[in-house]
């Protein structure tokens, strides 16, 4: 009866220290591999083989799979979750880069960094239902919670493009600094958040009305400004805190969503550029493409915890939704 | 070498000195380099431990920080080789540690800073020269053509062009690949001044 006992104690103890177990998904575009690490152990638990120059990396909203732009094969490989291999393909075009879905997970909208084209797939049937026409080298994705508009930032033309999802076409364009890369909603559709690699900021846009209604500027103290270059931004789903990776600075800024102030830069890895949070929200991954590593930050300390070795040059990392 | 061969080389010659690397950042025109150039690395980026404003060189002054600094900053050194050092030198009271700390990681930081610096001279000294190498190839190139298209042109001025031509083109395309080699050097550095700087830094978690 006593060891009945123990034992399931033990066992319901064993169950509550796996309770916090996700796998995240890194790609490392300059291995050819994408790194799955367990959140429970903090380690690499396999390798999975991929095409050339993997980048943006995301899950399908059933879970099931995967997503990998593989750049250099002009395609986006689907890694199956229970098996952990490649399974399947969509038809990209050419040289995708990131890639955001629609909120019914249906369309998945990809932007082609060298054919200046935003693709839209529909996801079910593996099939091109779309592409429409932006910027030069456009990167980044993003669409509004209620799916209503599309993201696209064109790194050249340092433009974010809002595109009607359905209609197919550009209804407007909203001028960034230089070399915009990525593109985040608040979770509660307020306010668009474009970094600009090069300008050095992440402008804040009333999406309603088309306009930059803030810049929110970097500064390191002792860092020259040169490295500063804002890339990946993840937002806390209570649209409270916001992280916003600064590549080659190797810092993530933490921002008040509501003031738009700096609170906190934290050191992780060395070129910091794409983020996921855990589901949880407790942690925030970040892959660090020289120091080829993932940093483990605390979320609600905002402290980093801890670092992962990953495959070479990693550049994003997906995480699921629960 | 014939007429549509020197196409050739001065078609790789523009596309070389035209590439998007060349045309990336107006600031460092003789920067030959994909990877974008970051002239100065600080300190900051590498390192959220105490400020190391106030060692300056000062790290020289001791040997035994002179010396580990020397061993682990040297890329012979393995890195698992140069932990085990740091954590076996960094050790004491706190105050001890700390003072420790800053010294090895302000010596670490300055001098593979300056290696960097070196190597990123190097690389616009050569890509310098490769621009007037291929100056002089588009020179002698046309020159040729003229040569060529004389009907009583002197066949053995004409070979000796085209020899020192082709001699000219090989020394470029020599130069161009070691260029590619050594473009990565900045960054291997980069990656050893942070891997040591987290090493120091933990000991004194």
């Amino acid at each position: 009866m006593c060891l009945r006992f123990i034992l399931g104690i033990a066992l319901a103890l064993m169950l509550v220290g796996r309770a916090n177990a996700y796998h995240a998904y890194v790609s490392n575009e300059r291995s050819n591999t994408v790194s799955l690490i367990d959140t429970d152990a903090w380690k690499v638990v396999k390798t999975i083989k991929v095409g050339q120059r993997p980048r943006g990396i995301a899950y399908t909203k059933d879970q099931k799979y995967v997503l990998v732009a593989c750049g250099d094969d002009d395609t986006i490989q689907m890694i199956d979750t229970s098996s952990n291999t490649v399974a399947d393909t969509l038809p990209s075009g050419p040289d995708p880069e990131l890639f955001t879905a629609s909120p019914d997970g249906k369309f998945l909208y990809v932007a082609n960094e060298n054919d200046n084209t935003v693709t839209i797939i529909d996801i079910a049937r593996r099939a091109q239902v779309g592409a429409v026409q932006v910027g030069v080298e456009p990167e980044g994705m993003a669409v509004s919670p209620d799916g209503k508009i599309l993201i696209n930032t064109s790194e050249t033309t340092n433009m974010a493009h809002f595109i009607d999802p359905v209609k197919h076409e550009v209804v407007a364009s909203v001028l960034v600094d230089q070399r915009p890369r990525f593109a985040a909603f608040t979770p509660d559709g307020t306010e668009l958040w474009v970094s600009s690699e090069v300008g050095g900021t992440v402008s804040v846009i009333d999406p309603a009305r088309h306009v930059v209604k803030q810049k929110i500027e970097f500064a390191i103290a002792g860092m020259r400004p040169d490295p500063i270059q804002p890339v990946g931004i993840n937002i806390t789903s209570d649209d409270k805190l916001a992280f916003v990776a600064l590549g080659p600075a190797n810092h993530v800024a933490v921002v008040d969503v509501k003031t738009h102030k700096v609170l906190k830069y934290l050191l992780v890895g060395q070129r910091v550029w794409h983020m996921a949070f855990t589901p949880d929200g407790k942690y925030l991954l970040t892959a660090n493409g020289v120091s080829n590593d993932v940093s483990v930050i605390d979320v609600p300390a905002l402290k980093v915890v801890n670092t992962v070795q990953v495959g070479e040059l990693p550049w994003g990392v997906a995480m699921s939704d629960h | 070498m014939k007429r549509i061969g020197f196409f050739f080389i001065l078609f790789t010659i523009e596309s070389v000195l035209l590439s998007p690397a060349r045309a990336a950042d107006p600031r460092y025109p003789d920067w030959p380099c994909v990877q974008p150039k970051v002239p100065e690395l600080s300190a900051t980026s590498m390192w959220d431990g105490p400020s190391i404003a106030d060692v300056g060189a000062s790290w020289q002054d001791d040997p035994k920080v002179k010396d580990l600094v020397d061993l682990i900053a040297a890329r012979r050194t393995p890195l698992d080789a140069a932990k085990k050092a740091i954590s076996e030198f960094i050790t004491g009271t706190p105050a001890e540690k700390q003072k420790k700390a800053k010294e090895v990681f302000a010596g670490v930081f300055d001098t593979l800073s300056a290696q960097r610096s070196e190597v990123m001279d190097g690389l616009e000294r050569v890509a310098r020269k490769e621009m007037d190498l291929a100056g002089k190839i588009e020179f002698d190139v046309g020159n040729l053509h003229t040569l060529e298209d004389k009907t009583d042109a002197d066949q053995a001025k004409v070979k000796t062009l085209a020899s020192e031509i082709e001699w000219s083109t090989r020394i470029f395309e020599d130069r161009r690949k070691t260029i590619r080699y050594v473009c990565d050097v900045p960054t291997t550095i980069e990656q050893r001044i942070f891997a040591l700087a987290r090493a120091i830094q933990q000991t004194l978690n």
